[in-house]
């Protein structure tokens, strides 16, 4: 199993480096790591997550600017490593409100207090982080105040989670929350890829059902969809009971506390989209005409909000101007152009037109830039799918109950 | 992009970092000065010079040297205190063994906190000590620890006892740890303490093994059957690496009747809708495993998985992507027909990092068939004009391995050649290979593709293979190609600008093809080209100009047939990844081998050892003497010249489609070459071609040995055969004195087979291998995939001479080096193609 996990920055500094086994893995694995990476191009986003080195396999992720490492001699099932980084990774996140080398360097102590909750003797333990809240709580503001104003600073809980013992491992028994209210969240991300010739080569929806709950004692809610037949593949939180589902397709669960991921799900081959993108490039003696044209294709009934436009400019383009009717169009120094449109206006439609110098000797452009589009449209699910109802019983009060419903784009590209 | 890596920052001006001794010896007064005190804000302030002594350790600042400061200072109730006195303990007690033992103290007093969570911590960290001669305080708080009224205490016990076991592992058995860990495992309520049973035990039980017959009756029990019902029929209610753990268990379980494969599935069948990945891995191995024998649902179960996969792979970051797609890919080896439908979900996106997509376009080309070819070829095209040049790179190769899957062929070619009119210099130079490769497997295209081919400037085409490749088509298709005697000779009159030897060594063939199509034309440019390819300081290139150069003075017409000679259309390229080592593959389904599609045993069994004991070892290697096989039957090895040259030739023929002009069907190559050994030749060049340098026979002696032509020029007749003595000995101290007095005569490296490979998993085959070769291997060593072999052999006859051969071959990367010392070094080189072609025929 794991042996050891290292905290790198994007310079190669090792932040933290957590030992999980009685044989030690010594820190010349990230020097031999560094020069591999250097080795590669230095692109740290296009490292293998899997790198056998020399003397250890190394799984690594690299998140907003910090790389997590770990290394095993051992064979073992590679998502193993790979999920519990990401775990890792997420839960710090959580704990510091974000990842950045100075956030963990002035916590380190709190993180090595989750990775010794997180992981024993290489095997991983808690990653649940509701039941990591229960045994360290993160530094927010309140116990800093706390801890001036009482002297005493402890972010350690002096009670131990019981969860371990019920046979719900996500929830302990005895929970009393003030409020008394569940909100049903479905975000959806739309990924789509429109070909140079306009068709729709593929189109899919990842949805996420997020709960936030805030019930006391020991709720049993079930959530039921009015068309759930059009989900493609579903993946659970473990509170889910499979039978239910399977013979009705209800959701029916005992939730943990706080916020939580009920349920991801996939549905393929849409047919619509709700925007379309259209591209033009016309190349003549050494420069090239870009138009881009952006409207509304399916309504879906709700105002598209934040509509952002990004590419790259191919590497033989030298320079380029771009003016818009609607909008603003920045290009920064990668060469990456990003034209923010906001919502589409009623009068007009929003276009994009710019003037390509290409290198000398190119007469024309044989590398075309792949557009992405980024939006957001608020109080709509576009897969469709909708939620019958929700009920909670083993409450002595009815809590408040709130839906909510997002879709964003997700990888939305077209190519031109 | 980033600066050099700086792990031991040692003068940086950063506030967190000590100045030198001063701060350290600064931090140790002032520690002290708090030991003792009780005052109100002490926590605090040992709290703020924990943290820098912290600090300080995790950025690799020794600063052991505070240790006893540190126990002092640790006799306190604050528990972030604790925990930070824990760290540091754990990090130095290994090398400050007696000092540790001032914490065994405070340490056993936390185990019998009244708080479970100190007694859990304290537990934890007494383990992690790791000093041997503490062993004896470790036992009773770990006994009292496994029957803690607290799990979470149980929890953390459990663990330990395998800590315990890997510092003493007879303190641990004599302690009878594994038996209650058993007791434990089987009666406990909470999951997680029998998760940590069961991988506490698996883990000793496979160490002990080796050892004890006890042990290995105790691992085979974990897989007992009312131990995987008792685990399985509780598995909703152990956290999801517990399940991953029991999962990996039940895949090495063998139900007794198919009723009982279908229980399990049932009972797991949930899991594949899990959140975590790695359980619905773990699953499908389980699944997989479970169904082998039964093909229909093996067959079904492919169906089940498929949209998981699916899932898992599109919704997760882009290194769980990754590891999914190695896992599919194995599986499309395995039944293409699977995910010939879902051929979108493998599509590239713009934003995915290129680990993922060349992955993508490896399933894309594997799952093409009749009815999804043309959509993904189509989209395969729109990525040669991506902006990430090797990412068009892979596609339009993976364009061409379709083609030659044969499925809508003429399609492709259309496409390929539209390719060529791009105009861009990396598209140009990949597709021109490929054509290429189309063209041996369909000659039926080659009209279409020389009217294109003909137009491209070889000016514009700089990649070697690229340019070798245009060279062959030129050679192959002349009588086509009214220009082709004009744009070979060109290119032969700047020979000196092309430094690859690919190329050079295709412009020879080319010219000599291309002069027995037309000879009037090209006759200049051959003149030059092999006058040129003599004069060349490059081996083979020399070679191969002086080969021509010999056939053609013996006889035009059995050049033509050398050069030119019928051609079938090749049917199958060699892949080079065998259908067997797939299958050891998919038995580690699941494991680390899929991600680098190896099997296992090519990359692991190194465990817990360091880089330097592979290189001591390689170094110490010791002669140790191995019985010379007398009981083989005495067969004496001809090493016929034809042989030789026939072995070679089909070896390259097998290494693939790239570097292919030599390696012609030749059907009457037996009889020609036959024929050129056992005459004469005399030395009158009766063609008359202009400028060729004065021939050197001394230096083309040596080249006849090598070549093995024995087309000997000089009145000194062709050397004899090689025989070698099938009962040759030498004891290992002559082979050491030889070894050190001899110079090494020959070193080559080359590619061995996969099969080869295959077979090394026990070395002890190549030595009886070679042995049948009437080749000895007197020393061997080495570990997976580095391995070392002295071999010696003798050659018969008089007077008696031997060869010495080190022979390094690393099975990971395919490779073996051989170094050659001959008593007669002029025999060195017969020896060393004998050797090759022993070791070639190995795994046979």
């Amino acid at each position: 199993m794991l042996q050891c996990i290292f905290i790198i920055s994007n310079s190669g500094e090792v932040i933290l480096e957590k030992q999980l086994q009685g044989h030690r893995a010594d820190r010349s694995i990230c020097n031999w790591f560094w020069e591999y990476a250097m080795a590669q191009g230095g692109e740290l986003s296009q490292l293998l997550p899997v790198i056998a080195s020399p003397t250890h396999y190394l799984f690594q992720i690299f998140r907003e600017g910090i790389i997590f490492l770990a290394c095993t001699q051992v064979e073992m099932p590679p998502l193993m490593g790979t999920e519990f980084l990401c775990r890792v990774a997420d839960i710090i996140s959580d704990y510091l409100g974000g990842l950045n080398e100075d956030l963990i360097k002035d916590n380190f102590v709190i993180v090595y207090e989750l990775l010794d909750e997180m992981v024993d003797n290489g095997y991983p333990l808690i990653t649940e982080p509701n039941i990591l809240r229960e045994m360290i709580s993160p530094p927010n503001i309140v116990s800093k105040m706390l801890s001036v104003v009482t002297g005493r600073s402890s972010n350690v809980s002096t009670t131990l989670p019981v969860a371990t013992q019920s046979c719900a491992p996500w929830r302990k028994t005895d929970i009393k929350n003030s409020g008394n209210e569940v909100y049903v969240n479905l975000v959806e991300e739309i990924d789509a890829i429109v070909r140079s010739d306009g068709n729709l080569v593929k189109c899919e929806i990842y949805g996420e059902i997020q709960v936030d709950s805030n019930l006391s004692g020991y709720p049993d809610l079930t959530l039921s969809f009015a068309n759930p037949t059009i989900l493609n593949d579903v993946r659970f939180h473990p509170c889910i009971r499979f039978r239910p589902w399977e013979l009705y397709q209800l959701l029916s669960f005992v939730p943990p506390n706080g916020q939580f991921k009920l349920m991801s799900y996939r549905v393929k081959k849409l047919k619509s989209i709700p925007i379309y993108v259209k591209p033009q490039l016309i190349s003549s003696s050494g420069s090239c005409r870009m138009t881009v044209l952006v409207g509304t294709r399916n309504d879906p009934g709700k105002p598209i909000d934040s509509i952002t436009i990004e590419f790259h400019l191919p590497s033989c383009v030298t320079s380029a101007d771009f003016t818009s009717n609607h909008g603003t169009v920045n290009i920064l120094a990668d060469k990456r152009c990003s034209w923010s449109i906001g919502r589409i206006p009623k009068d007009k439609a929003p276009s994009l037109t710019g003037n390509l110098v290409l290198e000398s000797g190119l007469s024309s452009l044989h590398v075309c830039p792949v557009l992405q589009a980024k939006f957001k449209i608020m109080g709509v699910a576009l897969s469709g799918l909708q939620i019958d109802r929700l009920d909670v019983k083993n409450m002595p009060t009815q809590p408040y109950k709130g839906f909510r419903a997002l879709t964003r784009a997700g990888e939305y590209e077209v190519r031109s | 992009m980033a600066p050099p890596p700086q792990f031991q920052r040692s003068s940086s001006p950063s506030p967190s970092q000590p100045s030198g001794k001063s701060e350290i010896s600064d931090l140790k007064l002032q520690l002290r000065q708090l030991a003792g005190s009780r005052a109100p804000g002490a926590d605090d302030a040992k709290r703020e010079l924990f943290k820098k002594v912290i600090s300080h350790m995790t950025v690799g600042v020794d600063v052991s040297s505070l240790f006893s400061e540190m126990v002092m200072c640790s006799a306190t109730s604050d528990i972030v205190l604790k925990k930070m006195c824990y760290l540091y303990v754990g990090n130095y007690a290994k090398g400050n063994p007696d000092l540790a033992l001032l914490t065994i103290n405070f340490l056993q007093r936390d185990c019998r906190d009244e708080d479970p969570m100190i007694r859990g911590l304290a537990l934890r960290s007494l383990c992690s000590l790791r000093v041997t001669n503490l062993v004896e305080y470790l036992v009773g708080p770990l006994g009292s620890g496994l029957k803690d009224p607290n799990a979470y205490v149980r929890t953390v016990a459990a663990m330990g006892v395998l800590k315990l076991y890997h510092i003493s592992a007879s303190a641990c058995v004599d302690a009878d740890f594994p038996s209650m860990l058993k007791r434990l495992m089987l009666n406990d309520p909470d999951s997680q303490v029998v998760a940590n049973c069961l991988s506490s035990l698996q883990e000793i039980w496979s160490a002990e093994a080796n050892t004890s017959e006890e042990a290995a009756r105790e691992r085979e029990a974990l897989l007992s059957k009312p131990l995987v019902y008792h685990l399985l029929n509780r598995i909703k209610e152990f956290n999801e690496w517990a399940q991953c753990l029991i999962l990996d268990l039940i895949s090495n379980y063998i139900p007794s009747d198919n009723d009982e494969i279908f229980d399990i599935m049932n009972l797991l069948e949930d899991r594949l809708q899990h959140a975590n990945g790695a359980v619905v891995l773990g699953t499908i191995k389980v699944f997989l495993h479970l169904t082998l024998s039964m093909a229909d649902v093996h067959q079904q179960v492919y169906e089940r998985i498929k949209a998981p996969l699916l899932t898992l792979m599109s919704s997760g970051s882009p290194e769980q992507s990754y590891a999914v797609l190695s896992h599919l890919h194995l599986l499309v080896m395995r039944a293409p027909v699977l995910f010939s439908s879902d051929y979108k979900h493998f599509y590239c996106q713009y934003s995915e990092p290129s680990y993922v997509k060349k992955l993508k376009l490896e399933m894309l080309t594997a799952i093409a068939n009749e009815s999804n070819t043309f959509e993904i070829v189509t989209e395969l095209c729109e990525y040669a004009a991506n902006v990430d040049v090797s990412i068009a790179r892979e596609a339009i190769r993976a364009v061409g391995k379709i083609a030659l899957q044969q499925f809508d062929v003429n399609a492709i070619v259309d496409r390929l050649l539209q390719f060529l009119e791009m105009e861009k210099d990396y598209v140009t130079a990949e597709t021109l290979v490929l054509v290429k490769d189309l063209l041996r497997k369909y000659p039926q295209w080659s009209h279409d593709c020389i009217a294109v081919v003909g137009n491209i400037s070889s000016k514009n085409v700089q990649e070697p293979k690229a340019k070798s490749a245009l060279i062959w088509m030129l050679g192959e298709y002349s009588q086509d190609m009214p220009e082709a005697p004009y744009i070979l000779e060109n290119l032969v009159d700047n020979w000196d600008d092309e430094h690859s030897s690919e190329v050079r060594l295709h412009l020879l063939t080319a010219v000599m093809k291309c002069f027995f199509k037309r000879p009037p034309e090209t006759q200049n440019a051959l003149g030059a080209a092999l006058a040129a390819g003599l004069a060349d300081f490059r081996q083979d290139v020399h070679d191969r100009a002086l080969f021509y150069y010999r056939l053609l003075q013996y006889d035009e017409s059995t050049a033509e047939r050398v050069v030119n000679p019928p051609k079938q259309a090749v049917s199958v390229f060699a892949d080079t990844q065998s259908s067997e080592l797939k299958d050891r593959i998919f038995d580690e389904f699941n494991s680390l081998s899929v991600i680098y599609q190896k099997p296992s045993y090519m990359f692991t069994g190194k465990e817990h050892r360091g880089l330097t004991d592979i290189s001591e070892e390689l170094g110490n290697l010791s002669v140790e003497a191995h019985p010379a096989a007398e009981a083989l039957p005495a067969q004496i090895y001809e090493a016929n010249d034809v042989d030789l040259l026939l072995s070679t030739s089909e070896k390259e023929e097998v290494r693939g489609p790239v570097n292919n002009s030599s390696a012609y069907r030749a059907p009457d190559y037996d009889s020609t070459t036959a024929a050129l050994v056992s005459s004469q030749v005399p030395l009158e060049a009766d063609l008359s071609i202009p400028g060729l340098p004065a021939y050197n026979p001394q230096v083309s002696s040596a080249i006849d040995d090598l070549l093995g032509l024995g087309l000997s020029v000089a009145p000194t007749p062709a050397p004899p055969p090689l025989a070698l003595n099938p009962k040759a000995a030498l004891d290992p101290g002559s082979f050491q004195r030889k070894w050190s007095q001899l110079a090494i005569s020959s070193s080559q490296e080359f590619c061995i087979e996969p099969r080869a490979v295959v077979a090394l998993a026990t070395p002890q085959t190549l030595l009886r291998h070679m042995q049948g070769h009437h080749i000895q291997c007197i020393a061997s060593g080495g570990q997976p995939p580095s391995f070392k072999f002295f071999f010696y052999a003798q050659r018969a006859g008089q007077p008696p001479s031997f060869f010495l051969v080190e022979c390094l071959v690393n099975s990971s990367s395919a490779r073996a080096q051989v170094k050659i010392k001959a008593d007669d070094g002029a025999a060195a080189g017969d020896f060393s193609a004998l050797f090759q072609a022993a070791l070639s025929k190995f795994g046979e």
